[in-house]
């Protein structure tokens, strides 16, 4: 169905959620969307004559009405693909003989995709569990604006659910027995889908050539809580702190609605209600999306940007299927019928394990708007390498005196090496184990754990994103024993290892996780770029290389600092 | 009683991944949560796991897992009486 299509389905009150009683041999019934097996597009082969998975298969379909939407060559190097995905293909895991054994990997998946429009450009996957579709969004974002490498980034998000995702949730006990009630105050949990949204962003010369209906991405920022892997914050201060830097400076009048996280579980949509009305928004209409397709993880941040987006356009606000009496910790005006709108921008909310939260705002393009200053993305100076430095590295891999420890042994005794007390760090998967060692060491002595860190954010990427705990919890689930663990099941996002990091360290600024088959120094260094461009008050980044696979283990992390003195005289100059 | 309270304490420091403990250095009659062994929300769904799988006792709603597990003592003489296996 093209966007359009499923905008007019939902607007018509039509829900995908239906109940599954037995399905792929989960003991317990779940609600959930799910796509039909039968669908021609679920089993595409590329235009290379390879078969493409079930995820592949959808990313593919929604980014080829998406081009065509666009009119854009995606065969030049002119164009990047940026995959958001939290679990790709992870079902292939129950499946011992696959016949690839890289069709597990993410990167794999993102060149297959990419591979079938000729794209010259390795693609990036953002895999930054549920706010991973807004991340992608704000990389595509932040590339345009500060670098011209990219006339266009095509930003695709897709998620397939299985055996291993559901009963991760439902171990999790984070699944509804019901229809979710985004908000409601008889909520009780969250419903998952399966989907693919696909958005084409392009570099703006000039706003007033825009057509009117043009929708403008005008600014977006992630924040971290730094308080749990998994819950919430009770304070929703990382989401607090992303609405303000996202709005600041533009006029929260003219915000027609918020198109909120909106999950149904009881503390996501607590926190979003406290940082909402943090922020001072109470009084904006808010809506979920999820009473539709329920939470479709690395999809969510791309297909509810799409469908507010023709909302918007159409001057509407799409109620909140689901909610029937509204209940949060603090209240919100929670749309529950179709409402017109004289707004012409909308902000949307994101928030997900590992502590992240994310900020989008977007405005429509009218006649005769005045655009201001944001949109001359154009003029902003593009500040080199100069602007920051690199001030420490850390390197560890598999010690060659040691080769008779094995992993979990090594990671201990390095852990026992550096003489902290921090027993959560035997709770950890070897992933979270190997990223937070660097992490002691990069930043021992450098940073007060004892204040809130702000101006500190973590980018990390890996080849094999979390497989290495992903094999676990497989075991978990298998027939014969069939006992999901949620403690493994947490670990099975590649990004929580920031999250971990940050709770350490009270790091508050972005934290973000990108997945490429082999570390590219090249793009580290534009996303650090970027990331001190985008947010002045942005004065550390950690970042580098975190991997773990196959019983190895290799960490490449480096601290960066911006160079105040350059950036002021670079802004001296401008 | 007493053999059941031991094995719990050995299970959990097991599947919690309580590094360094001993079934001696755990009071079973101290908190599990917060104070005690200071246990978050995830332990407390893995321990919900621990005796489905171990005790064949499945809990209805998450929720009841506050009461259960106050302490290891409360916590054995609910396995007790509802163990299955």
């Amino acid at each position: 169905m093209s966007s359009m299509e499923n905008y007019e389905a939902i607007a018509a009150g039509d829900s995908r959620l239906r109940l599954y009683p037995k399905h792929w041999g989960i003991p317990e019934p779940f609600f959930a969307s799910l796509f039909d097996e039968n669908t021609a597009f679920l089993h595409r082969v590329s235009r290379q004559g390879k078969a493409l998975s079930r995820m592949e298969s959808i990313a593919v379909t929604a980014a080829e009405l998406a081009i065509e939407q666009a009119g854009i060559d995606a065969s030049t190097k002119e164009v990047l693909f940026v995959l958001s995905t939290t679990k790709g293909n992870v079902e292939l895991l129950a499946e011992p003989h696959c016949d690839d054994p890289s069709a597990v990997y993410l990167w794999h998946s993102a060149q297959m995709i990419a591979g079938h429009f000729g794209n010259p450009n390795t693609p990036i996957v953002v895999s930054n569990a549920c706010i991973s579709g807004c991340a992608a969004q704000l990389t595509a974002f932040n590339m345009l604006q500060y670098s011209d490498k990219y006339k266009h980034i095509v930003v695709i998000g897709a998620e397939v659910l299985s055996k291993f995702i559901i009963s991760g949730f439902q171990s999790f006990k984070a699944l509804s027995p019901e229809r979710c009630k985004p908000f409601d105050a008889k909520r009780c949990g969250l419903n998952l889908g399966e989907a693919a949204a696909a958005i084409v962003y392009g570099r703006c010369e000039n706003p007033d050539t825009l057509p009117d209906g043009t929708i403008i991405l005008e600014a977006g920022a992630i924040c971290n809580d730094a308080n749990h892997i998994s819950g919430p914050s009770r304070t929703g201060e990382g989401l607090l702190r992303a609405i303000h830097r996202t709005t600041e400076g533009f006029d929260t009048n003219r915000i027609a609605f918020i198109n909120a996280h909106g999950t149904a579980t009881l503390y996501n949509d607590d926190m979003e209600s406290v940082a909402i009305n943090r922020a001072g928004m109470q009084d904006i209409p808010v809506n979920s999306l999820k009473g539709y397709y329920g939470h479709t993880l690395g999809a969510a941040g791309v297909m509810e940007v799409i469908l507010s987006s023709i909302a918007l356009q159409k001057h509407r606000i799409l109620p909140s299927m689901g909610s029937e009496n509204p209940g949060t910790a603090h209240p919100l005006n929670v749309c529950l019928q179709h409402s017109t709108t004289t707004g012409d921008a909308f902000l949307k909310l994101i928030s997900g394990f590992g502590g992240s939260n994310a900020a989008l705002l977007f405005s429509l393009k009218k006649e005769k708007q005045v655009t201001g200053d944001r949109l001359q993305v154009t003029d902003d100076k593009i500040r080199g390498s100069n602007s920051w430095e690199q001030i420490a590295k850390y390197h560890l891999t598999p010690d060659p005196c040691n080769l008779s420890l094995n992993i979990d042994e090594q990671l201990t005794q390095q852990y026992r090496n550096i003489g902290i007390n921090y027993p959560k760090f035997f709770k950890m998967d070897r992933l979270c184990k190997a990223g937070f060692l660097g992490a002691e060491v990069l930043l021992k002595d450098l940073i007060d754990d004892e204040k809130n860190n702000d101006d500190w954010g973590i980018i990390l990427m890996n080849s094999a994103s979390s497989l290495d705990n992903d094999r676990r919890f497989q075991q978990t689930i298998a027939e014969d024993d069939y006992f999901p663990s949620p403690s493994i099941f947490v670990y099975t996002l590649a990004n929580i290892v920031t999250g971990e990091i940050a709770i350490r360290h009270k790091i508050g600024g972005e934290t973000s996780f990108y997945v490429m088959p082999e570390f590219d120094e090249e793009l580290m260094t534009e996303l650090i770029a970027q990331s001190f461009n985008a947010n002045p008050k942005l004065t550390y980044i950690l970042c580098g290389w975190v991997d773990v696979d196959h019983g190895q283990h290799e960490v490449r992390m480096f601290l960066c600092r911006k160079n105040v003195e350059t950036s002021r005289r670079e802004d001296e100059e401008t | 009683m007493e053999e059941l309270i031991y094995k719990l304490k050995e299970e959990i420091i097991d599947v919690l991944n309580l590094e360094g403990m001993k079934p001696e250095d755990i009071d079973e009659n101290a908190p599990l949560f917060g104070e005690g062994l200071g246990l978050d929300s995830i332990d407390a769904l893995e321990l919900i796991v621990l005796m489905e799988k171990n005790y064949g006792i499945k809990l209805k709603n998450a929720n009841e897992g506050k009461e259960i597990f106050k302490s290891i003592h409360v916590m054995a003489e609910y396995i007790n009486e509802h163990k299955t296996k």
